[in-house]
């Protein structure tokens, strides 16, 4: 119980919490005296202790032998031998109590060194001793308060409040390291800080405010709850920060809100603990053999299996096999399988997502022996199934598969690893053979355990339906969430950063998993993260040398390279280009004012990400007579912001007629190909989809796009979903063209049109929730002779582009141009016959004068009205 | 930052004079309760070590996987000298620690009387 009665505790399985020491400057100076005192006091007292038996040594050798030096007579003589040895083991004892009683002043936290169980078991009881938590304070916490101390006495403030804890702590080694990986400009804060620093009244003597009391008890039980050894600065941060809402509005305005400082609060803190955690886990791998015998000798040898297998028990227990992070439910779950009965297991997976790491945290848990006496004193040995059946000759597989099966069962000590064993299915020499069935009807005897990894899509594919599915217990692997990856990365980031000298900074943790959960979804959370930090470090490293820090920016440009989807930060280019799109798309398209602008608008929304990311980034549809621009905007979008007009997945729907034709847009069961449209997207996410003429397409096959425009995603044929998130989906149609061209020569608003259109001429066509879906049904007007006479002078200038590669410039002249569109202009067909008037009357006319070489280099041929063509010779 | 001179005083002489008098009170009670500790943790770990709640649970469990009745028998009967064996290594050791214990206890007292009584009969510098 606390000596001052006034002192509050906080009960907790650990006892009643309390803090101690009253603060003043000789409570901080005794500590630091102490270890001196105590290292120079120790010293001398083992130095006594030497000298006595020195002098013992010294006296017996100079004086006269006595005939038994062991005698009771020789002891009780008072040789001076005799009372210098007894003095030494005097000495010697005390030196023993010192040591012992005065050496170490941080008492190690209750809950150090206990296992899962004993803790949970610990936690069932609630102490009524009373516990003075300062003597579990880390010598750095303790600097940390002392610097704190400092502070408020410095500032002339009478309590020392949560938020000079928390400034002492950012000034620590441990803030240091905070500040770096949060990417955190002390500047920014420290107007802040001190502020709030400023506050409170004047005092002379500082005392530990009462909300400072509470952070210490904080800090003790988060230390408790992370089986810390003892409490460090790191958790004094943690709590102080916790307690102080302005300090949090404070860090958040200056652009570091809350949840980004707990998780690298929470970073540094994992990296300490895991250093910890390796001390305790290497005293209990030393228990376990290294050999391929157990302990009890049951084991036998195994020559096949060592030849296809690699000992997950051994490498753990070598230290070559990293801690498991979270996955708490996953594991449970397969120990309870395992514990019901002697069942196997199967986890199934999406590719990523961790079954390895489970198993492989089996194996660490098997090491400490932190398991149910069923995997008691087992080895965990995983076998490649693959290298099995293709290892010699494929007609041997089944024999191979079941010697090695047999010396798993004699030997009795070992627990079956395998990944993949959807190979097994099907395998067997070509035969009636199948390993899988060979493998189910071992498992069912119930010698030996199996846990094997698996796909979903392989799992009801091939394993769910035959027998060797009903043996097996199945526990699904899910993708971890955001959190729980980003705290996966943090604690394999050690190791990246290790080997590539470089550091990671939050932000390159939280967009490698944002990103990657996002546009990669080949492979799933978390290895699909992993593996861009990976790359991110070796670019970092590259780039600005060793010991630099890993930013957001790094891994967006990797995720970026990848994708090609653009996630790096919006340049300046870039976003005058799209704040000019509509400019850049008419450069292309002459008139359809509201389709271009819909279309811009929908990109910079999609850029500036402020969409909701669940849908494609826009579905439209535009409705008009043929020949008015609709592919023709497409394509100018694909040309100016995806980067070149093959950016783009061109589907003609009158390929589509038949129900049939769905197998190839998404693929066929069973075959890995997969569809045109859905293998296109899943290498091209960052795309525009184009249904061309998309009334001439089977309903079936448009029901098929009510998924993609409604949640951005498409199964394919093999059950893989591809994302269409980052796709603009554009479908065009001719329906109701008549009615368009009529109702825009009676003069009816196009609002008017677009309405009829939707009530009552697609009604018969398209679905109601087809149509529904889209984000905009753009009407397409008919093209007015004007529009005509534009885009002659844009064709008149792609014909001079063209011409200009081979060195000889082409001019029109307005006249010639506009008798051109005359010629060309046709309210129905748009701007089609134009296209075929100049390659009549332009494009032959030239290809006539070219061959007949009238023209040279740097020469310019001049189209006048008439259709007549003369060559301006270059005057040099 | 200064501290009170009469409080330092105090904490460097209870730390070391102070000590003394602690000495014995200590090293019957704490430090006698660190030393079963010690020893408990000791034994635990080579009984561990020695895995003997696995060997006797596999006593009729054939070595090496050899299940015929000769490989059982002679399984068994390694087993039980296995087990004897490492019982008498586990025995010596515990009684090595019972004697460490006997010294820890006897050590000081004795050591005190000796030294005083060797001072009493004689002076021992020019003895």
């Amino acid at each position: 119980m606390p000596t001052n009665p006034e002192i509050m505790g906080q009960p907790s399985p650990d006892g009643i919490l309390y803090w101690e020491p009253q603060l003043e400057p000789v409570v901080f100076e005794i500590r630091k005296m102490r270890k001196a005192l105590h290292a120079g006091f120790h010293m001398f007292l083992g130095l006594l202790t030497v000298a006595c038996f020195g002098l013992a040594a010294w006296s017996f050798v100079l004086h006269e032998k006595p005939a038994d030096p062991f005698s009771l007579a020789y002891l009780f003589s008072g040789a001076a031998p005799v009372f210098w040895a007894s003095l030494g083991l005097l000495m010697g004892c005390f030196f023993i109590f010192r040591i012992m009683a005065y050496g170490d002043q941080v008492v190690p936290m209750p809950t150090w060194g206990l296992t899962q169980t004993e803790i949970l078991k610990r936690e069932a009881s609630e102490s009524t001793v009373g516990r003075d938590i300062s003597r579990h304070f880390s010598d750095a916490a303790w600097e940390t308060i002392r610097f704190s101390y400092d502070l408020t006495h410095k500032t002339g403030k009478a309590e020392l409040r949560p938020i000079h804890l928390f400034s002492s702590a950012l000034s620590g080694p441990a803030g240091g390291i905070f500040m770096t990986r949060l990417g955190m400009d002390f500047e920014k804060v420290r107007e802040g800080l001190i502020n709030l620093v400023r506050e409170g009244e004047a005092g002379e003597k500082p005392v530990l405010a009462e909300a400072t009391k509470q952070v210490l008890v904080e800090a003790y039980l988060s230390a408790r709850e992370f089986r810390r050894k003892a409490v460090g600065p790191i958790e004094i941060f943690l709590a102080s920060y916790n307690a102080d809402e302005r300090l949090q509005d404070v860090l958040d305005a200056a652009g570091y809100p809350a949840a980004h400082v707990r998780h690298v609060a929470n970073w540094v803190r994992l990296q300490e603990q895991l250093r910890e955690e390796q001390s305790r886990f290497r005293m209990l791998a030393r228990l376990k053999p290294d050999t391929a015998m157990n302990r009890s000798m049951t084991a036998r040898q195994t020559p096949i299996l060592d030849r296809f297998s690699e000992d997950l028990t051994r490498m753990a227990r070598n230290g070559y096999i990293p801690p498991l992070i979270g996955r708490e439910r996953e594991m449970t779950e397969l120990l309870r399988a395992v514990e019901s009965g002697r069942r196997s297991v199967a986890l199934v997976g999406e590719p990523g997502v961790g079954k390895s790491a489970l198993v492989e945290g089996l194996a660490r848990r098997m090491v400490e022996e932190d398991v149910p006496p069923e995997l008691f004193d087992r080895r965990l040995v995983s076998v490649n199934v693959a290298q099995l059946i293709a290892a010699g000759d494929p007609g041997l597989a089944p024999q191979r598969l079941m010697s090695l099966l047999n010396e798993i069962a004699v030997s009795g000590n070992i627990i079956l690893v395998m990944h993949g064993i959807e190979s097994l299915v099907g395998a067997g020499g070509g035969g009636n053979l199948d390993l899988a069935e060979m493998l189910a009807a071992e498992v069912d005897k119930g010698y030996f355990l199996v846990i094997a990894t698996i796909t979903p899509q392989a799992w009801t594919g091939y394993i769910e339906r035959r027998s060797l599915g009903t043996k097996l217990i199945k526990v699904t692997v899910g993708e971890p969430e955001p959190e729980d990856a980003i705290r996966i990365l943090m604690a394999r980031s050690g190791y990246i950063e290790y080997q590539n000298k470089v550091f990671f900074s939050f932000a390159a943790l939280d967009k490698a998993v944002n990103l990657a959960g996002r546009y990669l979804r080949e492979v799933r959370l978390p290895e699909s993260a992993l593996n861009i930090i990976k790359e991110a470090a070796v670019l970092a490293k590259r780039e600005h040398g060793e010991q630099s820090l890993v930013t957001g920016e790094d891994v967006a440009r990797v995720i970026q390279e990848k994708t090609n989807v653009p996630v790096e930060a919006i340049t300046q280019d870039e976003s005058s280009k799209l704040l000019n799109l509509e400019q850049r798309l008419h450069g292309r398209v002459i008139g359809q004012d509201e389709a271009v602008k819909a279309v811009a608008q929908a990109m910079r929304r999609a850029r500036a990400e402020v969409r909701e990311g669940r849908r494609p980034i826009a579905n439209f549809l535009f409705m008009g007579p043929t020949g008015v621009g609709k592919t023709e905007l497409s394509k100018a979008l694909a040309a100016e912001y995806f980067g070149s007009e093959k950016m783009m997945i061109r589907l003609d729907m009158s390929e589509y007629q038949h129900p049939s034709a769905v197998s190839r847009i998404i693929g066929e069961p069973g075959d890995d190909r997969g569809g045109l449209l859905t293998e296109a997207v899943r290498k091209q996410p960052f795309t525009i989809v184009l249904l061309d003429e998309l009334e001439k397409a089977h309903p079936d096959i448009l029901t098929l796009f009510l998924q993609v425009m409604d949640d951005g995603r498409l199964t394919d044929g093999v059950g893989r979903t591809v994302d269409f998130t980052n796709v603009v989906l554009i479908a065009t149609s001719n329906a109701g063209t008549q009615f368009i061209q009529d109702e825009v020569a009676k003069g009816t608003s196009i609002e008017q049109i677009k309405t009829g259109l939707m009530e009552r001429e697609l009604k018969g066509i398209f679905r109601p929730e087809f149509l529904n879906r889209f984000d905009a049904v753009i009407v397409f007007k008919p093209l007015t002779l004007d529009d005509v006479t534009q885009i002659a002078h844009l064709l008149m200038g792609s014909v001079a582009k063209r011409l200009t590669e081979k060195g000889i410039g082409f001019r029109a002249e307005d006249e010639a141009v506009e008798e051109l569109a005359q010629a060309g202009f046709d309210p129905i067909f748009g701007a089609r016959p134009l296209k075929r008037v100049i390659q009549d009357r332009v494009e032959n006319a030239l290809a006539d004068i070219l061959l007949r070489q009238g023209v040279n280099r740097k020469d310019t041929v001049v189209l006048k009205p008439g259709g007549e063509m003369i060559v301006e010779k270059y005057q040099g | 930052m200064s501290a009170a001179p009469l409080e330092l005083t105090k904490f460097v002489l209870s730390e070391t004079v102070g000590s003394v008098l602690r000495f014995p009170m200590w090293w019957y009670s704490d430090g006698l309760l660190r030393l079963a500790k010690w020893v408990v943790q000791q034994l635990n770990y080579r009984w561990r070590a020695y895995s003997f709640a696995i060997w006797i649970k596999n006593l009729f469990v054939p070595m090496y996987g050899q299940y015929d009745w000769s490989g059982r028998l002679v399984s068994f009967i390694m087993r039980i000298v296995v087990l004897v064996g490492r019982g008498i290594g586990l025995f010596f050791e515990a009684f090595a620690y019972l004697l460490l214990t006997f010294a820890y206890v006897l050590t000081p007292p004795l050591a005190l009387i000796m030294a005083v009584y060797s001072l009493t009969l004689t002076l021992p510098f020019f003895g």
